[in-house]
């Protein structure tokens, strides 16, 4: 049915038709109203969970971690300060192979604090092990919860999947949504049935110390199930689409009219919507632009991304976060997919815009396409204020 | 398996841990239908070193500072399931991931009320240790650290003769991955973490005797000078292994090479053995010993006199090689552990028990085969960096100075034995040479204000030259009876610390909260943790002790048996941190109990509902018997201090029998 939601509200749907046993959060704004809402159905009794309001992120995702292992489905969210928080027991979930779905909202790393909208939290957990999606609008953000269980339980992948979505953008933003019934989705998610879990019946040990004999074989199968989700997440998009109706490909990239084209943008999240409409309005004045959207970022789909740009002259990737001292991180992946490559863009230049909330505005996309041209930009912020660089710089 | 233990032995705890005891005792009371989450921490890792585990519950550990979240989420998730009444869960965690790290989490667990046993095994702080790499000299040679064994006898430094003695290894500790420091002095280097103490010399100004203290290596610092070993006496031959030897009318044997093989070390075949390192080796697939010592070498003429000598067995020569086709031999020197291929040829820890005149045999015997003279000082070359590790600690017993390990390239192409190299070849050398002799009759305080321990004849005082981290590392420690060090490649290290944490006790000694002319070790009483849970108005809170296996039983049946949150403080002595003697567990265990320092209690929905009485003994019984409070002994201040902590217990929680009237 279609509704117009908020997409907080849209994401609490879902995870309410995931039917988790476990449900546990510390608030955070902008992941608030997805847990408030969350509280209220079960408080309503719509949603039978155990609901566990915990004293920190740290203690959040250590509950769900052990939910998990008891054998039940369990959920949490969290954003920024409170993502980082997690980190270290987000790499413990991947690491036990614990299947789980987190969203994070997406917002800005402190210091300066600041609550709004760009990817750093998440992209700075990207070496954890687990599998992140990317949303573009609420109907993404809701359905990827779908598969995000659906490719975390599966015996062959037993990976946590963090569903990203930029705050305040999507998690405020109202939108018509279409919410799958409960039969459709309890057919494409069964109920979870543990490979392993803590019982009695049948005792054994998890977490245990792995010295230099064992723990680099944990590492490489930790990487070798990611490389394989490469080709099980489009397998998974088919059985999403068979039983729900919805295509999302082999949802791992989406390509916009990148065929002909001759400059494309990468980009990942909300500004995708964007930039869908640069691209059109760019079409119809006779430009072939397009745009490549990365859905999953964890594992990187190089070869998808590989066919799809390896005859566009000219490529501009925009990053919603930075790598300090480094190349922007999605633009580093979009290089390395073609390095040693026979075919390439004759440029791939790199553009970081929107940190901390800063408006990515239609003018700001037509503002990189501008900037894409036969030579290559490395590195470069967009809608940088002069005055106040000046401010700082004395220049 | 009819194995109903739920924590089995074969674990890897020292031997008088509390905590291995009452982790057990704990278990049992609670029975088979428990889950239990572990913090990280000593019970964790001696338990369940994958693949082993100790565990016959459902157990599972994720972080240092988070059981008592996830027990929430398992207890959650029972909850849910519609199990929880059938399946108790516990948290449990040393006293540093219960009150310090993990003190937060826990607090969330007991506001909201789960239905979890939280147990704290207090042993008072925290451990430490010394890289896996390191090689210890002990009476049976010089084993890997590793390799040493709860029994072994390694040598130490005597603190008061500073004397070389011989302790019984007591315990061996896994404390798992950590950064490693390299410390490196002239003659010696040592990986170790960063605090982990090491014998430096304190030097105490004009006209005063110096002395030495133990410093942990972070607060070493260049220029300070640590302790080395740089001789020892005694050794004795070594039994060679006895082997069957191959005789004429064995299954297919219709010919053999006739040889003698010696019983025991001496000179001559130590020598052999010295230039069998350098230039032989057995040629696989055959039955066959064979040395690269082309005409002219001058080891070849002493090999074919010494191979007479001894073995006076049949040998074939050609212009560049020595041939011995005996089986025999092949087996003889397989037992000796010498190492087979270039790179993998070592020195065994046996040679390091030998006497001198024979340990001075085998570096001839070296060499002749690889060695070259450089003015004053000796050159070994070798491809093998684990032989010049060792022949430099052997070098180190004879006191000789030795530098430090060099590499160099040949190049492909370059002659080797007349032969070219097919490829880049790297090798390692050392230099040493003797030492000269100090006048010390005619500068006496001039050499010993440069070596304290000039005069003695095992140990020296070296000045360190550099620390640098070497990264993360797996490290081990090692626990020695009495003096509570041990020689680690060639330093003299303290076996261990323990750091403080927010339950160890006013007064200890600690590396963290050490002793000293203005401290007294730890400067506040231990966090009160039970009344810190029971704040919390949860339903039940104990404090137990592995010293009183029946009533802590007793007090996990009565707290499983209680819905919602339950707190129990068990006192969990550690030989490794308390410096006690492990058969000594019980008494250190009770006598905390007794003289009032540890209280045992019990409180059901706020009110105390029982205490351990006590007639209770003056603190110093304690606190002598264990090497943390050495230093409050004859500190009468620090002393009233602990006994007012005591005297405050047993006034509290009325602890003291009363004189019984008669009945």
């Amino acid at each position: 049915m279609r509704e117009f939601l908020e997409g907080s509200r849209a994401v609490a749907e879902a995870v309410k038709l995931c039917r988790p046993g476990v449900i546990s959060a510390y608030p955070i704004t902008p992941q608030t109203h997805i847990v408030e809402e969350l509280a209220q159905m079960v408080a309503d009794g719509g949603l039978n969970s155990q609901f566990v309001n915990v004293e920190s992120e740290h203690s959040a995702a250590s509950v769900v971690l052990g939910a998990s292992a008891a054998g039940v489905r369990a959920y949490t969210a969290t954003s920024s300060q409170g993502l980082l928080y997690m980190a270290e027991v987000i790499f413990n979930i991947a690491g036990m192979r614990l299947p789980l779905v987190l969203t994070c909202a997406n917002r800005a790393i402190s210091a300066p604090i600041n609550i709004w909208n760009d990817q750093q939290d998440s992209i700075s957990l990207r070496d954890a092990g687990w599998i992140q999606l990317y949303a573009e609008n609420n109907q993404e953000a809701a359905d990827f919860h779908f598969l995000g269980y659906r490719l975390s339980e599966d015996k062959s992948m037993m990976l946590p999947v963090m569903v990203c979505m930029d705050g305040f953008i999507l998690t405020h933003g109202m939108e018509a949504v279409d919410l799958p019934r409960q039969e459709e989705v309890d057919k494409f998610l069964p109920a979870y049935s543990p490979l392993y879990k803590l019982d009695p019946a049948e005792p054994l040990s998890m977490g245990l110390l792995a010295g230099p004999d064992y723990y680099l074989e944990t590492r490489f199968s930790l990487q070798e199930t990611l490389r394989e989700a490469l080709d099980f997440i489009p397998k998974v998009s088919a059985e999403f689409r068979d039983c729900i109706g919805r295509d999302y490909n082999d949802c791992l990239i989406e390509e916009y009219r990148t065929k002909d084209a001759d400059k494309v943008i990468v980009a990942m999240g909300s500004v995708c919507g964007t930039i869908k409409e640069v691209v059109d309005a760019l079409r119809q004045k006779g430009r072939k632009a397009g745009l490549l959207k990365i859905i999953c970022f964890r594992p990187f789909p190089y070869a998808k991304v590989y066919e799809a740009l390896k005859n566009v002259p000219q490529v501009a990737v925009l990053d919603k976060s930075v790598s300090l001292g480094a190349y922007a991180p999605i633009a580093a992946e979009i290089r390395a997919a073609f390095s040693g490559k026979k075919k390439s863009p004759k440029v791939i230049s790199s553009f970081v815009a929107g940190l901390g909330g800063r408006d990515i505005t239609a003018d700001s996309v037509k503002e990189v396409f501008r900037k894409l041209t036969a030579k290559e930009v490395n590195f470069a912020f967009i809608d940088l204020k002069p005055e106040l660089l000046k401010e700082e710089y004395g220049e | 398996m009819e194995n109903k233990a739920l924590f089995r032995p074969g674990h890897t705890a020292c031997a008088g841990c509390g905590q291995a005891i009452a982790a057990r005792i704990v278990i049992e009371a609670a029975g088979p239908n428990t889950i239990v989450v572990n913090n990280t921490g000593c019970l964790e890792v001696f338990s369940t070193v994958y693949p082993e585990t100790a565990w016959g519950v459902p157990w599972i550990h994720s972080l240092f500072e988070n059981a008592a979240a996830v027990a929430s989420g398992v207890e959650a998730a029972l909850k849910y399931l519609g199990k929880k009444d059938a399946i108790n869960v516990i948290a449990q965690g040393g006293d540093g991931s219960t009150a310090d790290i993990g003190l937060q989490a826990l607090s969330g667990m007991l506001e909201r009320a789960h239905d979890v046993l939280y147990c704290c095994y207090d042993n008072e702080g925290y451990m430490n240790c010394l890289s896996t790499s390191s090689l210890i000299l002990t009476k049976q040679g010089l084993k890997k650290i590793t390799e040493v064994q709860v029994g072994d006898e390694v040598y130490a430094f005597n603190q008061n003769t500073h004397q070389l003695t011989i302790k019984k290894c007591s315990g061996v500790f896994d404390n798992g991955k950590r950064e490693v420091f390299e410390l490196t002095t002239r003659h010696h280097s040592i990986k170790a973490t960063a605090n982990h103490p090491f014998l430096v010399l304190k030097r105490n100004g004009r006209g005063r005797q110096n002395s030495l203290v133990w410093k942990v290596l972070e607060s070493i610092e260049s220029g300070d000078r640590v302790v080395t070993l740089k001789s020892m006496n005694g050794g004795a031959p070594f039994k060679f292994p006895e082997i069957e030897k191959v005789k004429k009318g064995d299954y297919k044997v219709n010919r053999i090479n006739e040889i003698n093989l010696p019983r025991e070390s001496e000179p001559d075949s130590m020598k052999y053995l010295g230039i069998f390192v350098g230039d032989g080796w057995r040629r696989s697939g055959r039955n066959e010993i064979d040395f690269a010592l082309p005409v002219g070498k001058k080891a070849r003429n002493v090999l074919v006199d010494l191979h007479k000598k001894i073995f006076a067995s049949r040998i074939s020569l050609d212009k560049d090689y020595i041939y011995i086709n005996s089986v025999n031999l092949a087996n003889f020197i397989d037992t000796l552990g010498l190492g087979q291929g270039a790179k993998n040829k070592t020195v065994p820890g046996w040679i390091f028990t030998l006497p001198r005149e024979q340990k001075e045999a085998f570096v001839e015997g070296l060499m002749l085969a690889d060695g070259y003279d450089c003015g004053e000082s000796k050159r070994y070359v070798s491809a093998s960096s684990e032989l010049l590790k060792r022949l430099r600690l052997l070098l180190q017993t004879l006191n000789y100075r030795v530098g430090k390990i060099n590499t160099q390239v040949k190049k492909k192409g370059s002659l080797c034995v007349s032969r070219e190299l097919l490829a880049d070849s790297k090798y390692g050398y050392i230099c040493f040479s003797r030492k000269r002799g100090y006048d010390i009759d005619r500068y006496p305080s001039q050499y010993r204000y440069q070596d304290f321990l000039i005069e003695n004849k095992f140990f020296q005082t070296e000045e360190v030259v550099s620390i640098k981290s070497k990264g993360i590392e797996p490290t081990l420690d090692l626990k020695v009876e009495d003096e509570h060090n041990f020689i680690a490649d060639g330093i003299v290290v303290h076996n261990t610390g323990v750091q403080r944490s927010g339950l160890t006790p006013f007064g200890t000694n600690t590396t963290t909260s050490p002793a000293g002319a203005q401290s007294s070790g730890n400067i506040r009483p231990k966090k009160p943790m039970p009344e810190i849970a029971l704040a919390h108005g949860i339903p039940y809170v104990a404090v137990a002790s592995a010293g009183f296996a029946q009533d802590l039983q007793r007090k996990v049946k009565k707290a499983i048996s209680i819905k919602g949150p339950k707190y129990i403080q068990v006192h969990v002595p550690c030989p490794l941190g308390w410096r006690y003697e492990t058969g000594q567990l019980l008494e250190v265990a009770r006598l905390a109990v007794e003289t009032g320092l540890y209280p045992l209690f019990e409180y059901e929905n706020g009110q105390l509902v029982s205490r351990r009485q006590i007639t209770p003994k003056p603190v110093e019984e304690y606190l002598k018997i264990q090497a943390r409070f050495r230093h409050i002994l004859n500190n009468p201040e620090e002393l009233q201090k602990i006994q007012a902590i005591a005297d405050a217990n047993i006034a509290r929680y009325g602890l003291k029998i009363e004189s019984q009237k008669e009945v």
